[in-house]
């Protein structure tokens, strides 16, 4: 039947990969398996096959479009350039519509109605946190295991979308609240905000904004997350800048350049947190703190590694703090979190996660940063409690906090 | 029981892949040609590896190896319905003897992978195709890959001391051993290369040698391919090899630094990219020798580099070549001839010559110090009647390189895409003696079947069957 969507893989986008292998080796699923059919260049021939070899979108092809971490990983190393993401999150929808998924209605709801809804993400957290209080979160059926990974939930929950900070008449930065990392992140949304401030900008985060629509996307759920999508767009139209401080939102509002002019343009306005807050390290408006000699191990999110190209900008952030930065795994692979991954392949992101784990272990650091929301939470899983995990903004927030308190040597 | 149920019995149905998807998924390797897979399974042992051979024999399919299917010949292609024999699992470093400089490895471990573990140890294995950070040691060692270090180092054939190496009996035997000189005929060196046809390798002792000290690395543009050609030959002619000597023309400069951005210059005619290694004063003098050189041959522009992120940045360019091919179109054709130095300028001349001809687009990158051409046609396979053309102005460009005295493949083997070609460089005895060869360890004619020897190959082969 080949492909039934109105969005199916872009042709030209398939063409593109000359098949040469280079991408095997940096697929964290085709190093656990070895196997053609867990690697990117096999699940583009896959999707090829369907597309002009009469081949059908069948449990087999879902299985392995499903089985991707879509880390992105492949993208930076195809010397071809091939735009993966895309073609891999259109397959996913072109699976969804074919192929019956169990559960589809529960996903759904989780990954579009919940995600989409302040109330029911309030609702939720709220429920979280109580549960998280008696000690009872972490033995919920399914999900108990990957919630060790939260940071303690605060009650009553703080949000930020609707809200303005800093100097009215500074360049406006508009921070994407998100979906759980506005409920479940709100320290990190505040590091953000009072660093952004102390640069210069008038931050605000308009009410009318809704989550990015990864998950949506990766999901296979390309409708819903065209219409989140189209509400962002509108959203974030008279921004200066986009500011995102969860990697994966992040490489998400980055690729809006999909749903047309207007999307492309709020789309080239979009930068990770890291990268504002590191150019105006560079030039002055936000201070650099002599160094301390103490090592903060850096982990790259997959999503600024792959998706946005920018890891770079944490090793600035963290040096401008007074830190030396240790690159963890650099170049490594994926620590599995990945979304539902966690919950449709449990063992695989389990093995990816104490892998990172151990790259960590081996850094011989105790602080490790991480700029995305889901690596944070896969890292804190998988590490023992000896280890702090922190976004990058709030160990530099909490550098330039320190030094206003410090009386100056002049007075 | 079917064939498949059998195999699913020896190793579960993770380890055997046989759905249709799966079967077009396996169905090609990186080059061109595609064909009719039976499964395509993943043993992890040596004794696995002979079950899975018996099976096939039993049911009379034939076995094509595979590693990690990056081979640019068909030669991990199934020509008739054939059984895979995946290796990417049996990927262990087994041993390393320090001392002696050896290591046994799995057939499976990624090329790059077996050097980067060793870097602690100041250890590399020399042979760095520009596919090294995919290909496998076992794909190595089937084509005596070869790469731009080769040039110093020699190919892979060197650095191969012995073999583990399940045969189409299903035994298990040991070709070769780590003595310097072993009596006998050396069975080593006609494993290697033989791209799967003698057996499935099974476990690899490799060579490993020493990390150099000091090293160097020169990119020089050219206004003209004549130039860069020249330099070549003058290099070759001072007595003083380089580690490296590799040349790209401009299609291929633009397509690799659109994806780099290593500083390629976009502005010249080729490029050439030499590396210099040994202490600090001999890398500093051979240095200067290639650039005055390079000077007096008219180099539009020299840049050194000595820093190790810088010179990985540049050679991370030149081996994605291949691969930056889409840039200009979505298939590439390319061969693999040798050609003598003194003739280098000669022959690309007649290579852009029959690229023009036939109107194909062109892109030239090469191992210029062993005169080892990779003339690469990009083109579009859904043009109908264009891959006939393509064929027919590559095979041109083959006949060119053999009658200025070269010949065949430098290194990426025969496999099916080259197999009809062979008569071009070897007359019938050289073809039967080479058949009798894979008879004596195969003689039902399993292993691999119809690749390297054209058919006919063996002198009174009456009955005509595939080699
Ligand atoms: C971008 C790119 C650059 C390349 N650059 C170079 C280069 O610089 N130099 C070069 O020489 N080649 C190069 N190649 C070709 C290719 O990478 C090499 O031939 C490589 O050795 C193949 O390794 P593989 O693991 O992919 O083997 P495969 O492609 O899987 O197999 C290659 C052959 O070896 C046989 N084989 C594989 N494993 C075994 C085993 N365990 N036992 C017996 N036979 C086996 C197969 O049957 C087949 O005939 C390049 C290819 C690409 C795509
Ligand atoms: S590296 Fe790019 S071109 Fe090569 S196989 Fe992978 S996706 Fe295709
Ligand atoms: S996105 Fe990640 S898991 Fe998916 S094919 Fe690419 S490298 Fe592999």
């Amino acid at each position: 039947m080949g492909w039934v969507t109105d969005h199916p893989p872009r042709m030209e986008a398939l063409d593109s990969c000359v098949a040469c292998g280079l991408c095997l080796p940096v697929c964290p699923t085709f190093r656990l398996t070895g196997d053609e059919t867990a690697s990117p260049r096999g699940r583009l021939t896959a999707m090829k096959a369907v597309a002009s070899h009469g081949m059908e979108v069948d449990e087999r092809f879902a299985e392995m479009m499903s089985f991707c971490l879509q880390c992105r990983a492949c993208e930076t190393a195809c010397p071809s350039m091939v735009p993966f993401g895309g073609v891999m999150e259109a397959s996913r929808t072109e699976a969804r519509t074919q192929v019956p998924v169990r559960r589809d209605w529960f996903r759904r709801l989780l990954l579009v109605n919940v995600l989409r809804s302040r109330f029911l993400l309030r609702v939720a957290t709220i429920f979280a946190a109580v549960m998280q209080r008696i000690g009872l979160l972490i033995r919920l059926p399914v999900v108990g295991a990957q919630t060790r990974g939260l940071r303690p939930l605060s009650l009553p929950v703080r949000t930020t979308a609707g809200g303005t900070w800093g100097n009215p008449s500074g360049d406006v930065a508009m921070l994407l609240s998100g979906c759980v990392a506005d409920v479940w992140f709100s320290d990190v949304h505040k590091a953000t905000i009072e660093v952004l401030v102390a640069a210069g900008y008038r931050v605000e985060a308009p009410a009318n904004q809704t989550c990015c629509g990864a998950l949506a996307a990766h999901g296979g759920f390309a409708d819903d997350a065209r219409s989140m999508a189209n509400c962002n767009i509108k959203a974030f139209a008279s921004a200066d800048v986009i500011v995102t401080d969860v990697a994966g939102c992040g490489a998400h509002l980055k690729v809006y350049g999909r749903y047309g002019d207007d999307g492309a343009g709020v789309a080239a306005k979009v930068r990770d947190v890291n990268e504002v807050v590191a150019s105006a390290i560079t030039d002055g408006r936000l201070p650099s703190f002599p160094t301390s000699g103490r090592k903060i191990g850096i982990q790259d999110p997959c999503h600024l590694e792959h998706g946005q190209h920018t890891a770079t900008a944490v090793d600035v952030v963290i040096g401008a703090a007074g830190f030396t930065p240790i690159a963890i795994d650099r170049g490594g692979q994926c620590c599995g979190a990945a979304g539902l991954y966690q919950i449709d392949y449990p063992e695989i992101s389990e093995q990816l996660g104490r892998m990172k784990a151990d790259r960590v272990t081996d850094a011989g650091t105790t602080t490790v940063v991480s700029a995305n929301a889901g690596c944070e939470m896969q890292l804190r899983r998988f590490l023992d409690d000896g280890y702090r995990i922190r976004h990058p903004i709030e160990v530099y927030r909490d550098r330039m906090m320190e030094d206003d308190r410090r009386p100056t040597t002049d007075d | 029981m079917p064939l498949i149920d059998e195999l699913v019995a020896l190793l579960g149905p993770e380890r055997v892949r046989h759905h249709p998807l799966d079967l077009a998924v396996f169905a090609k390797d990186a080059g061109v040609t595609s064909g009719p897979v039976v499964a395509a399974v993943f043993p992890e042992t040596a004794a696995e590896v002979a079950a899975c051979v018996k099976l096939a024999v039993t049911h009379g399919v034939p076995i094509v190896p595979r590693g990690a299917g990056t081979g640019l010949a068909g030669g991990a292609v199934p020509i008739d319905p054939g059984l895979l024999i995946v290796v990417t699992r049996m990927n262990q470093i087994h041993e390393i003897d320090e001392i002696g400089r050896t290591a046994w490895v799995g057939p499976g471990l990624i090329n790059l992978d077996l050097s980067t573990s060793l870097a602690s140890r100041g250890l590399h294995f020399a042979p760095d195709p520009s596919s090294q950070r995919a290909s496998t040691i076992g794909g190595n060692v089937g084509t005596n890959a070869g790469g731009p270090h080769c040039l110093a180092d020699g190919t892979t054939v060197a650095h191969i001391l012995a073999a583990e190496l399940v045969t189409a009996d299903g035994d298990i035997v040991i070709v070769g051993s780590d003595a310097p000189d072993l009596p006998g005929l050396d069975l080593r060196a006609v494993v290697v290369g033989s791209e799967g046809t003698l057996g499935i390798v099974t476990k690899v002792l490799v060579r490993l040698m020493q990390n150099p000290p000091n090293a160097a690395t020169l990119l020089i543009g050219f206004s003209t391919i004549q130039d860069a050609a020249a330099t070549v030959s003058r290099i070759i002619a001072s007595g003083s090899i380089p580690a490296a000597l590799e040349m790209m023309d401009r299609p291929m400069v633009e397509a690799v630094e659109a994806f780099v951005q290593a500083g390629y210059p976009t502005d010249v005619a080729a490029v050439l990219l030499a590396e210099v290694t040994g202490t600090g004063q001999s890398v500093a003098d051979t240095t200067s020798l290639i650039e005055s050189i390079a000077h007096s041959n008219n180099a539009a522009s020299i840049r050194v580099a000595t820093d190790s992120a810088e010179r990985a940045l540049l050679w991370k360019g030149r081996k994605s070549a291949f691969g930056a091919v889409s840039q200009k179109a979505p298939d590439y054709y390319l061969h693999d001839t040798v050609v003598p130095r003194t003739r280098l300028v000669e022959v690309l001349g007649q290579i852009y010559e029959i690229g023009e001809r036939h109107g194909v687009e062109m892109l030239n990158v090469f191992h210029a110090g062993d005169g080892n051409l990779h003339p690469l046609v990009a083109f579009d396979a859904n043009e109908p009647g264009m891959f006939e053309r393509v064929r027919a102005a590559a095979d041109e460009m083959v006949r060119a390189s053999i009658e200025a005295g070269g010949t065949l493949s430098g290194e990426h083997g025969i496999g099916i895409e080259k197999r009809d070609l062979m008569p071009l460089v070897f007359n019938e005895a050289d073809l039967d003696a080479q058949a009798r060869i894979r008879d004596a360890f195969d003689p039902q004619r399993i292993m691999n079947p119809g690749k390297v020897l054209p058919s006919g190959s063996r002198c009174f082969d009456a009955s005509g069957a595939r080699l």
